[in-house]
C-alpha cells in the first residue's frame, strides 16, 4: 500500500469531473447520453443524472395542488442561471409574470464546511490500526463542478432581474389561440436555433390542456402536437417539459402518458390526516407526493427499475425543495401492533393509488 | 364547515394571487345547493354591509331565478336593500337571456313588460348570454360601477353555471371564470352547479377552476337508486330534509383540507351541524412504505457520540486487547474509565456505549478463528 499518493491502486475511475466539453450545464451519462439538470438535485439523483437531452418529460398535475409549478420553477430557473435558452408557454394572459416568481440559487452550503480544521479527521472514522495508511482525501474538487451543472434553489429568493431579462427567453400565451399552429411555429423557431452540441435549450409548457384554452377539446390535435414536439426535441439539443391537468378522457390520458420519455406525477396531501401522520415520518413537513412512473432510456434497451417510485415533496426551512423516500414511522409499541401486523396497515381497506 | 367557507370568501384574494372560487355542487339525491348558495350569499352580503370583508360590493349574475328572488331573500334575512343600493347589483340573465323579447318588441311595437321599480334600480337586463366576452365586460362594468376603479374589490355570485353551459361551450365558460379569478378587482367568486346535468368532465373542469369545492350528498344512499320502493320511501323522506356537506379546501401550501358537516333544511333556512361520527374521509392514499434507513440530525449526533471499540486506543498508551476473560465487574469499572480518558475526538460524551459479552470462556485469546480479538472494549 503506497502512502501519501493520490491513488491507492493502479485503477482510477474517471468520474464525471471531466471538463464539460459539451458546454455549461451538461453532463455525460452512460450510453452516450448527455444530461441536463432538472433544477432539483434530489430529482437528478433519482433519475440517474438528470433529464437526457432530447427527451420529453411529462408531468401529470393534480387538480388540487400546484406542485407542478414547483417543478417548473426549478427547471426554468436552472436553465436561466446556466444561460440556456428557454421557451415558456402557459394559459395565462401574461406568461412573463411567472418569470418573476422563479427562485434564485441558494448560497452554497459547501462553503461553510470547507473551513473545517484540516487537522481533524475528514469525517472518516478509521480504525487505529490503519491510521498510518491514511491517504489524502479525494473528496474535494468535485464540488465546483457540481455548480456548473445543477444548483439548489432558494424558493424564497427571487431570481435576479438580469437573468429574467436575458435575450434568449421566449414566452407564449396559449389561452386565446384557436388552435395549436402558433405554438407549433414558436417551438419550431425556438428549436431551430440550436446547431450541433454547443448549447442546450429548455422548453416548458405549463398546463397544456387547461380548460380555458380554446383548443382543449381538440384531443387528436393536441396529441399530434405532442408527437411533433417530441420528434423535434429528439433531433435537437433540448429538453421539453409539459405539465397537464387530469382533465383528459381516459384513453387520451393513457396515450399522452405513453408519449412521454420521462413521466412524473404530483399528488396533493390531505391536511391533518391522522392516519397518514401515524404511518409516515415527517408528515408535518410534507407538501405533496411525487411519483416517478417512467424514466427516459435513450440508446439502450435496459429499463430503469427504481427502488421506490413515490417520494414526498418537502420544503426544507420553507426554502429548499427536497424529495425524500417515504419512511414508515416507528410503530408505537404500546398500541399493541407488532411487526407482523404493521405490514397489514397498508394492505387493509385502503387501496393505495400510489404506485410502488 | 360553512363558517370556514364564508370566512374564506370574506377574506378574499391576496395581491398577485387568483381570487378564491367556490363551487357549490349537488345532485338529485340531495338537492340543497340553492339553500347553501342563498346562505353563503346572505352571509357574504351582510359582511360586506358591515364592512368586515375585503370586498365592498356584490354582483349577482342570475340565470335561473328572477332578480326579485334575491332581493326578497336578502330582505327576509334582515338586510335593508333600499339603503344598500350601492353595494349590490344584479345582472339579470333570467328575463331575456337571448334577447328574444327585444326582437319581438322591435318587430311588433310590443311594449315590454314593466319591471318593478325597486328591481330596476338594482338589476340590469343582459341579453347576450352566448357571448362570454360581453358577459365578462358587463360584469366588470357593473362591479366598477359599484366600487369605483382602482384597488377596491367586489365579489361575484353566479347562480348556476349550468345555464351558462347551456349557451356556451365549456372552454369559453372556463376562460370566463379564470379571467374573472385573475382580475385585480375581484375579491371572491362563487357559483352553483348541479352535477347530474353535465358530463363528469365538465364537473371536473369546474372543480379544477375552483379553490374550494363544497358538495352535498345524501345522508343515506338509496339502495340501487330505485325510488319507487316502499323501503326506500322513508330514506327519501329522510334525505329531503337532511344531507351531508363535504368541503375540500385547496390551501396555499398545496395541502387539501377536507371537512364534513351535516345539513338540515328547515323553513327558516339551513342549519349546519357537525357530523355525529368522526368518519375518516381518508382517500386511501396510504402506500407501502419502507423502513427508515436514514438518520435524523439528533440520531446522527448520538451516533457520533458512541465511542467505537477500535477508536479509543492507539494514542500513546500501550494497546490492550480485551480477551473477555476478565470478570464482568472489572470490565464495568474499566469501561467508563477508559472512555473518559481517551475520548478526544468527540466533544460531548454522549450516552452511547457498547456492551460486549464474550460467548464463552473456553476460547483462547488470539485465536485465528475469532475475529473479535481486535475489539478492545
Amino acid at each position: 500500500m503506497a502512502a501519501a499518493k493520490t491513488r491507492t491502486s493502479t485503477f482510477s475511475r474517471n468520474l464525471s469531473t471531466a471538463a464539460p466539453s459539451h458546454g455549461p450545464g451538461l453532463k455525460c451519462g452512460p450510453n452516450g447520453t448527455v444530461f441536463l439538470s432538472s433544477g432539483i438535485p434530489d430529482l437528478d439523483k433519482i433519475l440517474g443524472g438528470g433529464f437526457p437531452l432530447g427527451s420529453l418529460v411529462m408531468v401529470m398535475e393534480d387538480a388540487e395542488a400546484p406542485h407542478h409549478m414547483l417543478l417548473l420553477r426549478n427547471f426554468m430557473a436552472q436553465g436561466l442561471v446556466l444561460g440556456q435558452p428557454l421557451l415558456y408557454s402557459s394559459p395565462a394572459r401574461d406568461p412573463r409574470g411567472f418569470l418573476g416568481t422563479l427562485p434564485s440559487p441558494a448560497a452554497s452550503k459547501d462553503d461553510k464546511s470547507r473551513e473545517r480544521d484540516p487537522d481533524q479527521e475528514k469525517g472518516l472514522r478509521i480504525a487505529w490500526q490503519y491510521k498510518k495508511y491514511l491517504g489524502e482525501s479525494q473528496l474535494d474538487g468535485q464540488r465546483d463542478s457540481k455548480h456548473e451543472y445543477s444548483n439548489e434553489f432558494d424558493l424564497r429568493k427571487p431570481l435576479e432581474r438580469h437573468f429574467i431579462n436575458g435575450p434568449r427567453i421566449d414566452c407564449v400565451s396559449i389561452q386565446d389561440c384557436p388552435d395549436l399552429s402558433t405554438l407549433r411555429d414558436r417551438c419550431a423557431t425556438f428549436l431551430s436555433q440550436f446547431p450541433r452540441i454547443s448549447c442546450a435549450g429548455r422548453i416548458a409548457i405549463q398546463s397544456f390542456c387547461a380548460p380555458q384554452c380554446a383548443y382543449s377539446n381538440m384531443e387528436w390535435d393536441m396529441l399530434s402536437f405532442i408527437r411533433y414536439l417530441k420528434s423535434m426535441v429528439r433531433s435537437s439539443n433540448s429538453v421539453a417539459i409539459i405539465t397537464f391537468p387530469p382533465l383528459l378522457s381516459p384513453s387520451f390520458c393513457k396515450r399522452w402518458q405513453h408519449m412521454a420519455d420521462t413521466l412524473l406525477s404530483v399528488k396533493a396531501i390531505q391536511d391533518e390526516d391522522k392516519e397518514l401522520a401515524q404511518l409516515l415520518t415527517g408528515y408535518q413537513d410534507m407538501v405533496g407526493f411525487l411519483n416517478v412512473h417512467k424514466v427516459a432510456r435513450i440508446n439502450t434497451q435496459v429499463p430503469v427499475i427504481l427502488e421506490a417510485t413515490t417520494f414526498s415533496i418537502k420544503l426544507q426551512k420553507r426554502r429548499y425543495l427536497v424529495l425524500e423516500c417515504l419512511n414508515q414511522a416507528p410503530v408505537d409499541g404500546s398500541s399493541g401492533t407488532s411487526y407482523g401486523t404493521s405490514g397489514g396497515w397498508s394492505s387493509s381497506s385502503k387501496t393505495g393509488n400510489l404506485d410502488f | 364547515m360553512a363558517e370556514s367557507i364564508c370566512r374564506a370568501l370574506r377574506d378574499g384574494a391576496l395581491e398577485g394571487e387568483l381570487a378564491p372560487a367556490l363551487t357549490i355542487k349537488d345532485s338529485v339525491a340531495s338537492p340543497f345547493a340553492l339553500q347553501v348558495f342563498s346562505h353563503v350569499l346572505s352571509q357574504l352580503f351582510s359582511s360586506i354591509l358591515a364592512g368586515k370583508s375585503q370586498s365592498r360590493g356584490l354582483v349577482v349574475v342570475s340565470f335561473s331565478r328572477s332578480p326579485s328572488f334575491y332581493l326578497d331573500l336578502l330582505k327576509n334575512k334582515g338586510t335593508d336593500i333600499a339603503s344598500s343600493n350601492n353595494q349590490i347589483q344584479i345582472l339579470d340573465c333570467y328575463s331575456d337571456p337571448l334577447g328574444w323579447k327585444d326582437q319581438l318588441a322591435g318587430s311588433r311595437n310590443f311594449t315590454a313588460l314593466s319591471n318593478e321599480v325597486l328591481v330596476s334600480s338594482t338589476a340590469i337586463v343582459f341579453r347576450e348570454v352566448k357571448h362570454m366576452d360581453k358577459l365578462y365586460n358587463s360584469i366588470i362594468e357593473l362591479g366598477k360601477g359599484l366600487v369605483g376603479g382602482g384597488k377596491i374589490r367586489f365579489s361575484i355570485a353566479i347562480d348556476s353555471v349550468d345555464e351558462m353551459l347551456r349557451h356556451a361551450p365549456v372552454s369559453s365558460v372556463a376562460r370566463f371564470l379564470s379571467n374573472l379569478r385573475s382580475h385585480d378587482q375581484i375579491s371572491s367568486i362563487f357559483w352553483l352547479l348541479h352535477s347530474d346535468l353535465h358530463e363528469a368532465r365538465v364537473t371536473a373542469v369546474l372543480e379544477y377552476l375552483s379553490s374550494i369545492v363544497a358538495s352535498l350528498e345524501p345522508s343515506h344512499q338509496l339502495a340501487n337508486g330505485q325510488r319507487g320502493d316502499l323501503e326506500n320511501f322513508s330514506l327519501i323522506k329522510h334525505n329531503s330534509k337532511k344531507g351531508k356537506f363535504h368541503v375540500r379546501f385547496k390551501k396555499r401550501n398545496g395541502r387539501v383540507r377536507v371537512m364534513s358537516e351535516e345539513v338540515h333544511i328547515e323553513l327558516s333556512g339551513i342549519n349546519f351541524t357537525s357530523l355525529p361520527s368522526e368518519g375518516a374521509i381518508n382517500q386511501g392514499l396510504v402506500p407501502k412504505v419502507q423502513f427508515s434507513l436514514q438518520l435524523s440530525e439528533k440520531e446522527r449526533i448520538d451516533k457520533a457520540n458512541v465511542v467505537l471499540p477500535f477508536e479509543h486506543q492507539g494514542n500513546g498508551k500501550p494497546i490492550q486487547i480485551y480477551d473477555g476473560r476478565r470478570s464482568l465487574v472489572d470490565g464495568k469499572h474499566e469501561r467508563p474509565f477508559a472512555a473518559v480518558e481517551n475520548v478526544q475526538t468527540n466533544e460531548n460524551c454522549g450516552s452511547g456505549e457498547i456492551i460486549y459479552y464474550r460467548d464463552s470462556d473456553d476460547e483462547m485469546p488470539d485465536s485465528d478463528e475469532d475475529p473479535d480479538d481486535d475489539l478492545d472494549i
